[in-house]
C-alpha cells in the first residue's frame, strides 16, 4: 500500500510544555486510521498541525500525491474541527457553496456539489434554513459536507461523533464508512468502539508520544488476552465467593465491582471449569458467565494508566 | 482574485443581514445634520430651557457655514471614530474567537485576499456612511446657515474620508492582534486619541503624521490654508494604512486560530 501522509517526529512545544513529542507514523492511501488517547493527550494539536492550522514547532508533515510530497497540502485535505462553528447568518446552502467555491470550485460546480452533499449528509430540506438553528447533530453533518466538497484525498476529523447523541452518532458513522471506500480517513475519537468499528488502523498516544501503533487485526492478536466475566446474584454468599476468586491460583489480575468481575486468565477453559466447580460447592448464583477476549477499550485502559 | 470576491461578497453579506449597512450610516447622517440645525435653532433652544437668571441676554454672533462644517467633522472625530470602532472591532477577531477561521484557513484561500476584502467592506462601509453624513451635514448648512466654499468643504471631507480610513485600518490591526472585543477598542481608540494630540503638542515634528489630518482639515476649511503639510501627511497616512494591512495579513497568516 503506497502511503499518503507521513509524519516524522512531529513535536509541538507551548512555551515550556510540550504537548506533542516527536510522533511519527504514515497512513496508507485508502486505509482508516483511528488517533485514539484520553482526554489532554494531545490529539487536537496534532490534527490542528496535519490540517496546517498549527505550526510544528519541530518534525516534518508530507502528503503524498502521486507518489511525490506536495508542497501546499491544503488543497488535498478536508478538515472538521471538534466543534464546527459556522456563520450563524449563513444558511446551509450558501455556506456549503461559499466554502466550495473558496477550496476553488467554479460557481456551477459548488451549486451543483453543494446540492449533492446536502442530500448526502441528510440535509436536504435544511439548506435553506440559517445556520443559527441547526442542532448539534445537524452542524456537524454540515461540517462532515464541507470537509468533503472538493473532494479531499485525506479527510481529518477531529472528535467527529464525541458531541452526539446516540442517533446522530450513527448517523455520521454510517456516513464515514461510506466514505471511506472513496476517501482516506483520519480520525481522532475517545470512543473505542468507533473506532473499533469503522478503522483498520490504530494510533493511540498518551501524553503526546504514540504509545501503540499498527492495524486492528494485528493489534488484537497481539495484545487481546483471554478474560472470563461473571456476574453473580445480590445474596451474600455470592458476594462472598466473588470476593474471593481474584486470589484463585489462575486468575492474573482481578477488577472486582460490586456483583461484577472481570478475570484475566491464562487459559479459558481450565479456569472456567474450576471456577465453575468451586461456585456449585459455594452454592453461588450466577447471573452471568461469559468467556472470550479482552476488548480494545481494556488494552486502551491499560495503556493509560501504565 | 476569484477569491478575494468571494471574501467581499460574504462581508458585504454580514455587513448587511448584521444591519450594520443601515445603521451605520444612519447615525452618521443623524450626527452630520444635527450640527447645522442645533446651531440655527439654538437662541431659542437656550429661551426655551427656562432656567436662565431674569433679564439675562444673549447675544451670540451667527457662525458662518465654515465653522458649522468644521463642527460637524469634529462631531464626527468623536462619535464618529467610537461608532466606526464599535461596529468593525470583531471583524477579525470575531472569526478567530468562534473557530469558523478553523475551516475557512484549513482551504487553500489567500491570506492577503482575506484581509484585503476585510479592508475593502471597511473603506466602503466608512465612504458610504461618511459620504451620505457630511453630503446631510453641508445641505442643511447651505439651508440653514450660510454658503459654504466647495473646493474648501471638499478638500476637507476628502481629508477627513482619509482619517476615518486610517482609524478603521487600526481598528482591523488591532483586531488582528487582539482577543477581547474591549480591549481592541481601547486600543485602536486610544491610538487614534494619542495621535492626534501628539500632533496637537508637537505640530513642529508631527505635522505629516496622520494625527494631524483632523488639523488639516478644519484649518483648510476656517482659512482655506494650511495645506503645505498636506501633502506629507497624505502620503504618510497612505503608508500607514498600507503598513497596518500588512502587519494585519501577517498575523492572521500566524495565528490562524484560537487553539
Amino acid at each position: 500500500m503506497t502511503p499518503l501522509l507521513q509524519v516524522e517526529g512531529l513535536t509541538k512545544r507551548f512555551k515550556e510544555r510540550t504537548v506533542v513529542n516527536g510522533i511519527s507514523f504514515s497512513v496508507a492511501e485508502g486505509s482508516c486510521a483511528a488517533l485514539l488517547g484520553p482526554n489532554g493527550a494531545g490529539k487536537t494539536t496534532t490534527i490542528s498541525m496535519l490540517a496546517g492550522l498549527l505550526q510544528p514547532t519541530k518534525g516534518s508533515i508530507q502528503l503524498l500525491h502521486g507518489g511525490r510530497p506536495v508542497q501546499d497540502h491544503r488543497p488535498y485535505i478536508g478538515y472538521l474541527p471538534q466543534m464546527p462553528v459556522f456563520y450563524p447568518w449563513m444558511s446551509g446552502k450558501e455556506f456549503l457553496s461559499y466554502t466550495g467555491e473558496l477550496a476553488g470550485l467554479t460557481t456551477r460546480e459548488a451549486a451543483l456539489k453543494t446540492g449533492e452533499w446536502l442530500e448526502a449528509v441528510g440535509l436536504g430540506n435544511e439548506g435553506k434554513r440559517k445556520i443559527g438553528g441547526y442542532s448539534g447533530g445537524m452542524k456537524q453533518r454540515l461540517g462532515l459536507a464541507q470537509a468533503l466538497i472538493h473532494r479531499p484525498k485525506l479527510l481529518i476529523l477531529d472528535e467527529p461523533v464525541s458531541a452526539l447523541d446516540p442517533a446522530g452518532r450513527k448517523d455520521v458513522l454510517s456516513l464515514l464508512r461510506r466514505i471511506r471506500r472513496e476517501t482516506t480517513v483520519l480520525f481522532s475519537t475517545h470512543v473505542l468502539h468507533d473506532a473499533e468499528e469503522i478503522c483498520d488502523e490504530i494510533l493511540m498516544i498518551k501524553a503526546g508520544e504514540i504509545a501503540l501503533q499498527g492495524s486492528l487485526e494485528h493489534i488484537r492478536k497481539e495484545y487481546s488476552e483471554p478474560v472470563i466475566r461473571l456476574e453473580v446474584g445480590g445474596e451474600k454468599a455470592s458476594g462472598e465467593w466473588l470476593a474471593s476468586v481474584g486470589s484463585k491460583a489462575f486468575v492474573l489480575q482481578a477488577e472486582i465491582a460490586g456483583t461484577r468481575a472481570e478475570l484475566t486468565v491464562a487459559d479459558v477453559e481450565q479456569a472456567s471449569q474450576d471456577l465453575m466447580k468451586d461456585a456449585v460447592a459455594h452454592h453461588v448464583f450466577f447471573r452471568k458467565f461469559e468467556s472470550g477476549q479482552s476488548t480494545l477499550e481494556d488494552l486502551f485502559m491499560k495503556v493509560v494508566q501504565a | 482574485m476569484r477569491q478575494f470576491g468571494l471574501f467581499f461578497r460574504k462581508e458585504m453579506l454580514e455587513m448587511g443581514r448584521s444591519y450594520k449597512w443601515l445603521w451605520v450610516p444612519l447615525v452618521f447622517l443623524m450626527l452630520g445634520v444635527m450640527q447645522p440645525i442645533v446651531t440655527r435653532f439654538m437662541p431659542e433652544i437656550l429661551k426655551s430651557a427656562g432656567n436662565m437668571p431674569k433679564g439675562m441676554t444673549i447675544t451670540m454672533e451667527p457662525p458662518s457655514g465654515a465653522e458649522v462644517m468644521a463642527q460637524t467633522l469634529g462631531q464626527y472625530n468623536s462619535v464618529g471614530l467610537l461608532i466606526l470602532v464599535l461596529s468593525l472591532m470583531t471583524m477579525i477577531s470575531g472569526e478567530r474567537q468562534s473557530g469558523v477561521s478553523q475551516m475557512i484557513f484549513s482551504k487553500p484561500v489567500s491570506f492577503v485576499s482575506y484581509t484585503a476584502a476585510k479592508w475593502m467592506s471597511m473603506f466602503s462601509l466608512i465612504t458610504v456612511s461618511f459620504v451620505l453624513g457630511y453630503a446631510g451635514a453641508w445641505y442643511y448648512t447651505v439651508q440653514m446657515i450660510g454658503s459654504v466654499d466647495t473646493g474648501a468643504a471638499l478638500t476637507a471631507g476628502g481629508f477627513y474620508l482619509l482619517w476615518m480610513w486610517f482609524g478603521g485600518s487600526l481598528t482591523l490591526l488591532a483586531s488582528s492582534l487582539l482577543n477581547p472585543a474591549a480591549g481592541i477598542a481601547f486600543v485602536s481608540l486610544g491610538m487614534a486619541l494619542m495621535l492626534t494630540m501628539a500632533s496637537g503638542w508637537f505640530p513642529r515634528y508631527l505635522a505629516w503624521s496622520p494625527g494631524s489630518l483632523p488639523q488639516i482639515y478644519v484649518n483648510g476649511l476656517l482659512e482655506g490654508q494650511g495645506m503645505t503639510e498636506a501633502a506629507g501627511a497624505l502620503i504618510i497616512s497612505m503608508l500607514c494604512i498600507l503598513a497596518c494591512f500588512a502587519a494585519a495579513t501577517y498575523r492572521v497568516k500566524l495565528v490562524k486560530s484560537k487553539i
